[in-house]
Formats: C-alpha cells, structure tokens, sequence
C-alpha cells in the first residue's frame, strides 16, 4: 500500500511542474494566481500522502488544513489587490 | 485593500468560515504538546481570520468586532501574560519560567504544573501574535493613515 | 373717595382673581404635558423592550446553535475525550459563539434553524448524485477526439432572496462539472456552461427549486414534496 502512495505523490510532484510552467511563462496575471492556487492544493494532497507514508496522519491533516487556509486568504489577497486596480491601496 | 467587496460569494463564505477558522486556532493553541503547532502558529491563524475578514468585510465594519484600542491592548496583555507567569515562577523562588514551582499554587504534582504553565505561556504568545499581526496589516494597507480613511468612508 | 377706593379693590381683587386662573390653567397644562409625556416614554419603553427580547431571543439562538456546531468540529478535530479537555472545549467554544455569533447565521428567522440544517443535509446526497453523474459526461467531452463541446454563458433571474441561498445555489453550480458561476449581480446569475447538455440541465431550475426548498423561500411547489407524493400516484396508476 505504502508504494501505491508513494508512485501517486510523486506522481503529483510531476503534475506540480507542469502547472509551475503556467506560473513562469503564463500569460496574465489571472493565469499565474490560479496556477498558484493549484499548486497548493496539490501540495495539500501530497502533505496528506507523506502523512500516511509516515502513520502520523492524525498530525498531517492539522497541517493541511492550515495550508489550505492560507492557500485560500493569500489567492483572496492576491485577487482583491488586483480588483482594485494596484494603485491605492 | 481594505474596503468592503461587492461580491456576495466571497462577503457569506468568508463570514460563515471565520468561526471555524477561529476554533481551528484555538485548538490548535490548546492541543500545541499533542500535535504541531503552539502558540505562535495558534495566534497567525487567529490573525489570519481577521484578516479574511478585514479584505472582505473591510474596516469599517471589522472595527466594530475588534476596535483599535482593543488590538493595542491585546498586544500588550500577551507580552504581560508571558512575563507575569515567569515572575510568578520568580517569586516562588524558581528560575524564570520554571514551571514547576506553580505546583504550590495550583496544588498538583510539578509534571502537571509543568504543562499548565507552558499552555499559559502559549495563550499568552498566542494573543500578542494575533495582535501583532492585525496591527501590521492594517498599518500597511492603510497607509498608516486611518483619518483620511474614515473621513472617505 | 370712597367710589375709588371701592374701584381699586374691585381691581385689585380682580387682577388676584386673573393671576389664580393663570396659574390654574398653567398648572393644568402642565399637568396634561406631564401625562403625555409620561406615556410616550413609557410605550417608548415597552417598544423598546418587546423589541429587545425579540432580538435578544434571535441573539440567544444564534449563539447556541453556533456554539453546538464549534464544539461538535472541536470534538471531532481533538479526539481526546478526558475531562480537561472537554473542559477547554466547552471554555473556546464559549468564547467564540459569543464574539461571533451574528457571523455564522445572519439573517436567519427565529425557530428556522433546526429545519434548514436539516434539509440542508438531505440535499447533499442529490449533489453529490449529480456531481457524478456530470463528471462522468464532462470526461467524455474531453476525451471523444471531436470535442463536441459549445461553451457559452447562460444568464438567469432568480427567485431565491437572501444572500445564503444565492450563495449555496451559485457554489452548487461551480461543483459541478462542466458549468461555473462567473458572478452574481442584482440577482442574476452569470454561469458559464461547457456544452449544451450541461445548459439545458441547468436551465430546468431543478437544483434552484431544491435550494428554494432547504431556505424555505419563493412560493413554488417543491421539488421534495412533489418527490414524496410520487410514489403514491404511482401506486394510484397501477391500481387503476
């Protein structure tokens, strides 16, 4: 079970490059936010597999979950900046 | 950044999220010697929920909640909080922050001392923290400059 | 002589006379002026207070229902069931129902809570159902080498009211696959459908009738009663 998790983990590792690509080269700033949002909900998902690879998992979703809730104030952060046009604050 | 937004989705979801947000916090203060986290990743979290509610509620209304003089006062009765439990340990002729001599005080064994005294210390981190936290971000997206913001609104 | 002097006293007893009257009326007016008062301060008061115990009432629930929800997630995220704890527990729980008790359920009618939380629960298993069944046909739009897909934008007045139920209508939509919710303005929804399968089933409004149904607003036939009498026509016909 344990390498089923782990081929899955770095499989998603992989994934995180491809939308890394759309962060670097994408065009517009709406394509570089979501592909960040993207990435941290991968990240969640593999904190969550290292958690069972290791038997903490009662330890890992703790921190998931405030990974989660920073991944979702800093993208409102980031969009709300946006909206408001970025020059008054 | 810290006017109220005009989109419904983001003003009900952040308002019914901050409560839970905010248990999340203090569970993670309380439960800081079984699981990660402690006092000072408690108070960001703490911190953050008001911050989720500063961008989508906006200033007015989050001074409403939790006004200047209340952050200004958190930021101090934590650093107090901390520093009143050390003295105390000082007082019963311990170290600084030496735990175990609360046991006197609170008429358990010293081990048990020892972890109510440490959990004190983590609320009282915790609440400057937060404090800190807050005071930093309104500072920033203000400007430093709270008159003119609230002669516009 | 004795004529003016005769004439000064019936002055002066008659300007005696006038003051007493003046006073009298004044004292009068007073008097009605007081009353009145009296009794516009005090409907005032029982406004006031038949006012705060309405709100006091709605407060009182609010923070109850919000501090049973807190310590039920509190329970579940410690899993430590000793007394200190539980202790604690109770203690946060406390603290933040009272501080935020008009964050988590604003806007909600006095006894409605119980019933909502309810029917909100028996509507998930149908979201879910639903989210399954799109996923399935949006992954076959993806893969049949043709792609027959034909985004476009649907715009829709709704007849739901309050802000939450928008809200639950509008991320109903989003989960969804193959339609997203671009925004809601003035009470219309701006969704954005991938193909026109995916729109058509939208626009049958059967996912607002059963939001409309978890709210209890707009008056419509609902979706769930009509599912609850279902099968006994269906019993009818066949006995017919």
């Amino acid at each position: 079970m344990n390498t089923f998790f782990l081929v899955i983990g770095i499989g998603l590792c992989v994934l995180v490059f491809f939308v890394l690509y759309r962060v670097v080269f994408g065009p517009g700033v709406f394509n570089r936010i979501a592909a960040i949002s993207a990435i941290g909900t991968k990240t969640l998902i593999i904190i969550l597999i290292m958690g069972i690879i290791y038997n903490r998992i009662d330890m890992f979703v703790d921190i998931s979950m405030v990974y989660a809730l920073l991944n979702f104030i800093g993208t409102l952060a980031a969009a709300k900046y946006l909206e408001i046009g970025g020059e008054k604050l | 950044m810290i006017r109220k937004t005009d989109d419904i989705i983001i003003r009900t979801v952040a308002r019914i999220l901050v409560p839970f947000i905010q248990i999340y916090a203090l569970y993670v203060i309380m439960h800081g010697h079984y699981s990660p986290g402690g006092g000072f990743q408690g108070g960001v979290i703490l911190g953050a929920s008001i911050v989720l509610l500063l961008i989508t509620h906006g200033l007015v209304e989050t001074k409403k909640k939790i006004p200047e003089k209340a952050i200004a006062l958190f930021s101090s009765m934590g650093v107090f909080i901390y520093a009143g439990i050390g003295v105390l340990c000082l007082l019963l002729f311990g170290n600084f922050l030496d735990y175990g001599k609360l046991s006197v005080i609170l008429n358990i064994p010293p081990a048990a001392a020892r972890a109510m005294g440490i959990l004190g210390v983590e609320i009282g981190v915790s609440i400057t923290v937060m404090a800190v936290m807050i005071s930093i971000f309104t500072s920033i997206s203000t400007a430093e400059d709270h008159s003119k913001y609230d002669k516009e609104h | 002589m004795e004529v003016t002097l005769l004439i000064e006293a019936m002055d002066s007893s008659f300007r005696v006379l006038e003051d007493a009257k003046n006073q009298a009326v004044d004292i009068m007016n007073s008097a009605v002026r007081v009353t009145s008062e009296t009794r516009t301060i005090e409907e005032k008061k029982l406004v006031n207070i038949f006012k705060g115990a309405q709100s006091r009432r709605a407060i009182l629930q609010n923070t109850v229902a919000t501090f049973v929800i807190l310590f039920g997630f509190w329970t579940v995220l410690s899993g430590i069931f000793d007394l200190f704890h539980l202790t604690l527990g109770v203690i946060c729980s406390l603290i933040i129902s009272i501080l935020t008790h008009d964050l988590l359920f604003a806007n909600v009618r006095v006894g409605d809570i119980k019933l909502t939380i309810i029917r909100f629960i028996r509507y998930l298993p149908w979201l879910i159902y639903q989210i399954f069944v799109s996923n399935f046909y949006v992954a076959y739009l993806v893969l049949s080498p043709k792609m027959p897909i034909s985004p476009q934008i649907i715009r829709f007045k709704t007849k739901l009211e309050s802000d939450i139920s928008w809200v639950v209508l509008a991320n109903s939509i989003t989960l969804t696959p193959g339609t997203i919710t671009i925004d809601i303005k003035d009470g219309e929804f701006y969704v954005h459908a991938l193909a026109k399968k995916v729109a058509d089933d939208l626009n049958t409004g059967e996912m607002e009738d059963r939001v409309a149904h978890i709210f209890m607003e707009a008056d419509h036939i609902y979706v769930q009663d009509v599912l609850d009498v279902a099968p006994i026509f269906g019993v009818l016909r066949k006995g017919i």
